[in-house]
């Protein structure tokens, strides 16, 4: 009986390492509290699961952490070694203490409380401001910056490790020389626009569609951005009010592949029929101009030559050179499908480049990078750099150099360099590889400094080349940027709700809760489990763009790019009832940022058209209150808000202009931030003296690397000298895992919610396997 | 008389045969019933005839004076023309019953009345309606600028026209398949190219263990199990522990 009894409540069987394994993502369940013999039913609590019309699978099955965790800290004893990814809870390991802001230049701060608009230097800062993203790839460093509380003692720390959320895969990445962007496009059709010389910040997103799967992305005319996929269509994106400015289909089936000409006026694109197709770029519109010469299989690659004379397109075993005056297709180069002497399947050219000496670079499935002569349609060169596929190819400007991106993740580097020292005759060489991915790498892009990589395993990359750096700061370290640099929870801290934001539902859990009381480093044992309360399917193919619970945990807001929904909860013991607010106004349409003020009384929605608008909320309905329109003539969108607790002030920022600062009483503009030549990342208003705290993309008041830093010690070990000596504004804590979250639940607790890479990369599609020596 | 025998009768078949061509049951009984009529008024005469026979048989022929006979020519002469007259009319009207017919066949075939009303008058209505909306909603906005006296009524006009022309989306779905269709074969050829048979892929948690067989500090697999296993014995045990449960409790309220 025993045995049967264990078997169902742990149905992944019993295994000492398992369990660790399977602690890594349960808020806690060390739990000791509860007697061994207890009676089997009990720890298995009730759970009230709302959801539109379906229910979760309650135990056991499927890989929802929250069905696995339910009721496993029965009778378990403490590990001496605290595994590696166990979720505690319990004080930092460190006393916090008074921490001043020494230095900080260049970050401006208001009180919008004083009347006057004088300009002052954040001295003390208070409430947490957070960024939501690791500094370092390798390492996951939290900066938090606490006030001058000198009683405020330790925290209590809920380390979150059941958002299960894994970032779609990158697909295509495209660099835009003259502004430093980078557009990146996901699988699940999201694009990312990021601010390379703003700090690798990632400036603008637009959300994705179930249908879209893009295939292709490119800029054009300067600063605008196409995208193509799967469904047929090409769409260009408003960068300023950061909607889809049109979709226009192609009729040529699903796209595989689209560059703009070198001019920047003309977008081609190859279709799955076997059609290339030319448009024309207008100003406001693309307008088909004709077809070249149809081939028999889809077109997965173009290139363009950079007099534009002449284009090369790669399909599948073959390659083709059009003459873009006639359309017609010059030459056939067959690729070859052999592969260390064995015949294998199709041949599929990933990738083309065209140079301007006629030289066509093609990447193919067989793993091989060749060279051909356009003029005569013959193969010139040949390396074999990979046994899988290559998928990706990206030439410099300057065309003195290539990466090629493989399916086993690694990266080569391609040279142009002199076969003798002083000879002037030049071949290209392979150089350096670099094996910064696990996955498939799908795209690449090189900019004049770095080489840019993304792949399956969601990693942007940002490799800068040495040669090119000039001075050897932090700025030339390996960027890896895995997480969006929105914030994709929200936290309800009166009920201790968090809710976490996927791509088409949200997640509503309740944090548990421990009796046990422990010194500096405990892990303390939870006496309830967190609990899965609410799982809200949106209906449509749209993403959810931004979601937020209200403080008080009964209103949930979310947005998708057609409609704003608002929801009232009410809670009944262990009973959830969720009704939707219907009746949206029909101006609210879509909205990139939602916030709550303190009292939950007041709705503040930020919408893509630069208006912010304010609703009232009563008993189950709401009251549109007043609308800030954007200043005349702009139509940048808001992305970021921030409320004062008091609920009197409310600032909000856009993607470059400044910050602006509402008086809601009075509902007018109080003042306008300054421009500052870095985005804003983070926005807070201070609880008692109204700060407003701005965070910059450059990340000013940190420290930079060569500042020595101390970690504040227990006040109770060091003199006092030396204490006044390391004292300085800031604590670093390195044992989180890669944070997505982190706030004050009330003045003792704080809510982190980490996320581990490796749990990430085991929900990942298979990667390629490779024979390692000694395994 | 003899010619108009045949011809009488001859008429409601061919009558019966031409109406039976596309009716409906029910009317062909009623058609029935009418065509009856003239065929039993065909079928009373030869009667009449015979009994008059029968007479000339039994008895010597009658004298029959000339006024009388006069009379009875003149008599048979306009029930003759009667019999015609209403045969004529019967035909007439039964003519006009199978128009009626087939105009309501026509009616049955096409759609109802009030639908293409709707759909002839769509357009006009459509353009009446639309303003009136925007009338409605620019109420709403006076309303709402009357509280703060903003300046701003021509944006969200516009804002609103915007929103209302986007409010739906006219789709062939017949196109919609054909597109579905080959998004799923390109989205199917890229994972097959991807992913299928011959592309050496390994799974997670073989790719996972690599590392770990190398560290110094060996760990568990990231996917130490498999679920699919022991579904069955799995059910048994939750089934198992849930009559243990009923077990102990009846045990416990019988203490």
């Amino acid at each position: 009986m025993a045995a049967a009894e264990r078997g169902a409540a742990r149905p992944t069987g019993d295994n000492r390492t398992s369990r660790r394994r399977r602690r890594r993502r349960e808020h806690c369940l060390r739990t000791s509290g509860l007697e061994p013999g207890a009676f089997p039913g009990q720890s298995l609590r009730a759970r009230a699961h709302v959801g539109l019309g379906r229910r979760e699978a309650s135990s056991g099955a499927g890989g929802r952490p929250a069905a696995v965790s339910r009721g496993r800290g029965v009778g378990r004893r403490c590990e001496n070694r605290v595994p590696r990814g166990a979720a505690c809870w319990g004080p930092t390991p460190r006393r916090a203490r008074q921490f001043l802001c020494p230095e900080a230049s260049g970050d401006y701060f208001e009180d919008p409380g004083r009347k006057g608009k004088g300009w002052r230097r954040p001295r003390a800062l208070f409430r947490l401001t957070l960024l939501a993203r690791p500094v370092k790839a390798e390492c996951s460093v939290l900066y938090f910056w606490v006030s001058n509380l000198e009683g405020m003692g330790e925290f209590k720390v809920h380390r979150v490790r059941f958002f299960n959320y894994v970032p779609p895969g990158i697909r295509c990445v495209a660099y835009n020389n003259q502004s430093n962007r980078l557009a990146v496009s996901r699988t699940d059709g999201t694009v990312e626009i990021y601010n390379l010389s703003a700090n690798y910040f990632q400036e603008k997103f637009f959300p994705g569609h179930e249908s879209r799967a893009t295939e292709a992305l490119c800029w054009a005319e300067g600063q605008r951005l196409f995208s193509a996929g799967l469904n047929g269509e090409i769409l260009e994106y408003d960068l300023q009010a950061l909607n889809v400015k049109y979709a226009l289909d192609a009729f040529g089936g699903p796209i595989w592949s689209m560059t703009a000409s070198p001019s920047g006026s003309q977008l081609l694109v190859g279709c799955e029929d076997g059609s290339v197709k030319l448009f024309q770029i207008t100003p406001d519109n693309i307008q088909f101009e004709r077809n070249f010469d149809r081939q028999k299989s889809r077109i997965l690659s173009l290139s363009w030559h950079p007099s534009a004379t002449h284009i090369a397109a790669g399909s599948i075993d073959y390659i083709s050179v059009f003459d873009v005056k006639s359309g017609s297709a010059v030459r056939k180069m067959i690729v070859d499908r052999q592969y260390m002497g064995v015949s294998k399947r199709k041949c599929i050219v990933w990738g083309v480049a065209f140079l301007s000496d006629g030289t066509v670079i093609s990447v193919d499935s067989a793993g091989k990078v060749q060279f051909w002569d356009s003029a005569t349609g013959t193969l010139v060169k040949s390396h074999l750099i990979s046994n899988a596929d290559v998928q990706s190819i990206a030439v410099a400007d300057q065309e003195d150099s290539f990466v090629v991106g493989t399916a086993e993740g690694t990266i080569f580097h391609f040279q142009l360099v002199s076969v003798t020292s002083n000879s002037s005759e030049k071949q290209w060489v392979r150089t350096k590889p670099f094996q910064h991915h696990t996955h498939d790498v799908r795209a690449v892009a090189h900019s004049p400094t770095a080489l840019i990589s993304g792949g399956t395993d969601t990693h942007l990359v940002i490799r800068p080349l040495m040669e090119k750096v000039e001075v050897k700061n932090y700025d030339a370290a390996l960027r890896k940027i895995t997480f969006p640099h929105r914030c994709l929870i929200s936290c309800s801290k009166k009920k201790q709700l968090l809710l976490f934001q996927f791509a088409h539902h949200l997640e509503l859990w309740r944090l548990g809760s421990t009796a046990a009381t422990g010194k500096n480093g405990d892990t303390l044992p939870l006496s309830k489990n967190a609990d899965h309360l609410l799982h809200l399917k949106t209906k449509g193919p749209e993403n959810i763009i931004c979601s937020c619970i209200s403080p008080c945990g009964s209103w949930i807001a979310y947005s998708t790019v057609s409609r704003v929904f608002l929801y009232r909860l009410n809670y009944e013991h262990d009973n959830i009832n969720l009704k939707r607010v219907s009746k949206m106004p029909a101006f609210l349409r879509s909205a990139l940022q939602i916030m709550f003020s303190e009292d939950s009384k007041k709705l503040f929605v930020a919408s893509n058209q630069g208006s912010l608008h304010i609703f009232q909320l009563l008993e189950g309905s709401f009251k549109h209150l007043h609308t800030f329109q954007p200043q005349s003539g702009t139509v940048e969108a808001m992305c970021l808000l921030a409320v004062s607790p008091d609920g009197n002030w409310l600032a909000a920022s856009g993607t470059s202009a400044g910050v602006h600062v509402y008086n809601v009483k009075h509902l007018k503009l109080h003042c306008t931030v300054p421009a500052y030549n870095f985005p804003v990342t983070a926005l807070a208003i201070a609880p008692i003296t109204n700060n407003l705290v701005i965070a910059h993309s450059d990340q000013q008041p940190l420290p930079n690397d060569k500042t020595l830093l101390y970690n504040p010690l227990p006040p109770t070990n060091e003199s006092d000298v030396f204490r006044r000596r390391t004292a300085h504004a800031f604590k670093i804590s390195k044992i989180y895992k890669p944070l997505l979250f982190m706030d004050l639940l009330d003045e003792r607790t704080l809510v982190a919610v980490e996320r581990p890479l490796d749990d990430i990369i085991a929900q990942l599609p298979p990667p390629i396997k490779k024979k390692k020596f000694g395994t | 008389m003899v010619q108009l025998r045949p011809r009488a009768s001859r008429t409601p078949a061919s009558a019966e045969a031409m109406v039976d061509e596309g009716q409906p049951a029910s009317e062909e009984a009623e058609h029935g019933l009418l065509l009856g009529q003239p065929s039993s008024g065909a079928a009373a005469e030869p009667l009449e005839d015979e009994d008059g026979e029968d007479e000339l048989d039994d008895e010597a022929p009658e004298e029959l004076t000339f006024a009388s006979a006069q009379a009875e020519a003149r008599e048979e002469e306009r029930r003759v023309r009667e019999t015609v007259r209403r045969d004529k009319t019967l035909l007439k009207e039964k003519r006009k019953r199978r128009e009626e017919l087939f105009i309501e066949q026509k009616k049955r075939k096409l759609l109802p009345d009030f639908l293409l009303e709707q759909l002839t008058a769509a357009p006009h209505t459509d353009i009446k309606k639309s303003p009136g909306k925007l009338k409605e909603v620019n109420l709403q906005k006076k309303n709402e600028e009357c509280e703060k006296g903003s300046d701003s009524k021509k944006v969200k006009v516009q804002k609103v026209q915007s929103a209302s022309q986007k409010s739906y989306l006219a789709l062939r779905l017949k196109d919609q398949d054909l597109r579905d269709s080959r998004q799923q074969a390109a989205k199917a050829f890229i994972h097959n190219s991807l992913y299928g048979p011959g592309t050496n892929r390994t799974t997670v948690n073989k790719f996972l263990s690599l590392d770990n067989k190398r560290l110094p500090v060996k760990k568990a697999a990231a996917q130490f199990l498999n679920h699919a296993w022991g579904i069955q014995k799995k059910q048994n045990a939750k089934r198992f522990k849930r009559r243990w449960m009923f077990r102990k409790m009846k045990t416990n309220k019988s203490k």
